[in-house]
């Protein structure tokens, strides 16, 4: 027993390295309470020790201490993602000027980070419904706390509380949901689950409809995580009321924990093992079932809810909240075809949307921290006092609505063409049309900033070595990776292998 | 009727019955105490179960340690006798009697209905295995060790938290 736990244990190491950044990070913020750079400078430390790990982990695909936690390479991909965007977002959050307002100290801001990227790290890999809630709640609590941590601003903490709500009702009703999957099959493991699942569907009656309600109930706590319309409510206030930073973060690393477990929880626990598909890399949900249709009209609600009503959003961060949502919208049409071919493109476009969701934010929040307005109307002009942030931004936006030569265009490319291949001809349609809804309102921003023009003739915007540094490694890859994707498809594609499913 | 049944239904009973005080007592320190007497109750219903850990920690932690923080908000926040509310009828609360109906009917089917009545009559005799410090010990450390792990440090996350939110600005 204990030597099999050793051997578990060393299988976690990452996690077991988050672990302790986070425990030395309060502790250093107690013992260094005058040096500013030391906190984030050991939680950045840790998270990339913590990358090399998830790196060292290449090639493994077992569940480890009880079936807990799989190690697979899903979740070695999608635990890169999160870590990348935690490292980027703790680099921003250093050069914030918003978070150093109201003088407070950061010390606690980063160990919460860390803890929170710990809480996604393991929804990755959340191999049973025991522990999906519990990695789930880590996270959740965690960000609420970062999104209410500049307290003194009244929407920071209108944030929170708004947060707190939601989040408490959706983990309510997806445990509500676990527990009546547990009453019906017995189990929490994942894998035990799709044993006893068609047992349940071919005798039909009551515990048929137990197993939907408990299925729609379960989809309620992941679609909160990803924001996906109609579970998107709190997203446009947090966004706008939390730092930007942590807006960021939650935009990026937050989503990409709720799409890892809600790929995981459908595809082990829903698969049809008898299927004849189950070898060309499609899968069979069990019949009887419909969650294909249930993931798509989610999807197109996301889509369609979210760019629509960003067109009227006058303030960027909500728009980009707005468009955040659309584009949990557009991932879960690659969720819906269920083939390995869609859950690649899914895994493909979270890399390229970390690079441009996180770009687009820093020049939001660095436009904000000198102008302090992320009005868009106080965009005129823009072009011509920061040509370089401006030009920055408008390719960011121009990604984000998938335009060529951008790496937006290609996620979206293998996103449609993974629908047309399986044939949903309409979903994709949908999805086309949205995308020219979505181009309207990111045009909109451009516009402002170069073809008007500023009638109070403000000063020009500078920027720091540090800043511009920033800037150019999130756009170079938004660039290379729209003309040069080859080696990122194929990782997207040798990383869609699931432990426990076919 | 054994001495266990009896046991059970002077436990049951005494449960229920301060439960229902406990929400018709005006002052809440009479309503706490009402609370000491439903714990109570319930760590006996637990140790009829077999489940001896469980019921020593119903007692060291609720009776315990929750009460004593509920007694201190109690007294903390100077609390008076409860103003007396008007009630009124309106839509919500027909629909919510009707759920309440609906739930009790649904009570009743599940235990008198439906399920095998020789396992209602019976116990597995693992469960009495279960309980016992042993048995929780050696499931929270063994199959649950992950979960149990990480649980605490969410506890930790959740006490930061409460630091960061109490403390005073600077």
């Amino acid at each position: 027993m204990a030597s099999h736990m050793l051997k578990d244990a060393a299988l976690f190491l990452p996690e077991i390295a988050l672990t302790v950044t986070i425990l030395a990070a309060i502790v250093a913020d107690l013992i260094f309470r005058r040096v500013r750079a030391v906190v984030p400078g050991i939680v950045l430390a840790g998270l990339i020790a913590t990358g090399f790990l998830v790196l060292g982990q290449q090639g493994s695909s077992v569940a480890i201490f009880s079936s807990m936690i799989a190690v697979d390479a899903f979740a070695v991909y999608f635990k890169l993602v999160i870590l990348l965007a935690a490292v980027v977002v703790v680099v921003f959050s250093f050069g914030s000027a918003e978070l150093q307002t109201g003088g407070r100290k950061l010390g606690e801001y980063y160990a919460l980070l860390a803890a929170a990227v710990l809480g996604m790290m393991l929804m990755a890999g959340a191999n049973n419904l025991l522990m999906m809630y519990l990695a789930l709640e880590l996270s959740s609590i965690s960000s609420y706390l970062l999104s209410g941590y500049t307290r003194e601003a009244a929407d920071s903490s209108e944030a929170s509380l708004k947060y707190v709500i939601y989040g408490a009702l959706s983990s309510g009703l997806m445990l509500y949901g676990i527990s009546i999957l547990y009453g019906l099959t017995g189990s929490l493991d994942l894998a035990t689950i799709n044993h006893i699942v068609p047992v349940v569907i071919s005798a039909g009656g009551p515990p048929l409809y137990g197993l939907l309600i408990a299925g729609i109930l379960t989809l309620a706590g992941f679609g909160y995580k990803i924001s996906a319309v109609p579970f998107h409510f709190w997203a446009p206030d947090v966004y706008e009321g939390a730092p930007i930073t942590i807006t960021a973060f939650l935009a990026v690393a937050s989503k990409a924990g709720g799409f890892a477990m809600l790929i995981r929880f459908l595809k082990v626990t829903f698969f049809d093992a008898t299927g004849v598909m189950a070898a060309a890399g499609t899968w069979e949900a069990v019949r009887g079932l419909r969650w294909v249709d249930l993931v798509a009209i989610l999807s197109v609600l996301s889509m369609t809810v979210g760019n629509l009503t960003a067109i009227w959003q006058n303030n960027l961060k909500r728009l980009l909240a707005y468009s955040s949502i659309a584009h949990a919208g557009y991932m879960l049409m690659g969720v819906a075809v269920l083939n390995d071919e869609g859950i690649a493109a899914v895994m493909l476009y979270f890399v390229i949307y970390l690079f441009m969701n996180l770009g687009a934010f820093y020049a939001v929040m660095l436009i904000a921290d000198k102008t302090g307005s992320e009005d868009i109307d106080d965009y005129k002009g823009l072009g011509s006092r920061a040509p370089f942030l401006a030009v920055a931004l408008a390719i960011f936006l121009i990604s984000l609505s998938g335009l060529p030569p951008t790496a937006g265009f290609i996620g979206k490319l293998y996103l449609f063409a993974a629908l047309i291949n399986k044939g949903w001809i309409w979903l994709a349609i949908v999805g086309a049309l949205n995308s020219v809804i979505a181009l309207y309102y990111y045009v909109r921003v451009i516009r402002n900033m170069f073809l008007r023009t500023d009638e109070q003739q403000s000063a020009p915007l500078s920027l720091s070595g540090m800043q511009m540094t920033m800037v150019l490694a999130l756009l170079v890859p938004t660039l290379l990776f729209g003309l040069y994707f080859g080696p990122l498809v194929q990782l997207a594609q040798a990383s869609v292998r699931i432990f426990g499913a076919p | 009727m054994t001495a266990e049944s009896l046991a059970f239904f002077f436990l049951a009973a005494f449960a229920v019955s301060t439960a229902i005080l406990m929400v018709l007592q005006r002052n809440p320190v009479m309503s706490a105490i009402c609370m000491i007497g439903t714990f109570f109750s319930l760590a006996g219903l637990y140790l009829l179960l077999h489940a001896q850990l469980l019921a020593v920690l119903q007692v060291v932690i609720y009776t315990g340690a929750i009460m004593v923080l509920v007694l201190f908000v109690i007294m903390l926040l100077n609390l008076g006798d409860e103003a007396r509310l008007r009630e009124r009828y309106d839509l919500a609360m027909g629909v919510g009697t009707v759920l309440a109906a609906g739930f009790v009917v649904e009570l009743f089917f599940i235990l008198f209905y439906s399920g095998d009545p020789a396992l209602r009559a019976s116990m597995d005799p693992r469960a009495a295995a279960l309980g016992t410090v042993e048995g929780m010990g050696g499931a929270l450390f063994g199959r649950f060790v992950l979960p149990f792990e990480m649980t605490s440090v969410l506890l930790l996350v959740a006490v930061v938290g409460a630091v960061v939110l109490a403390k005073r600005k600077g």
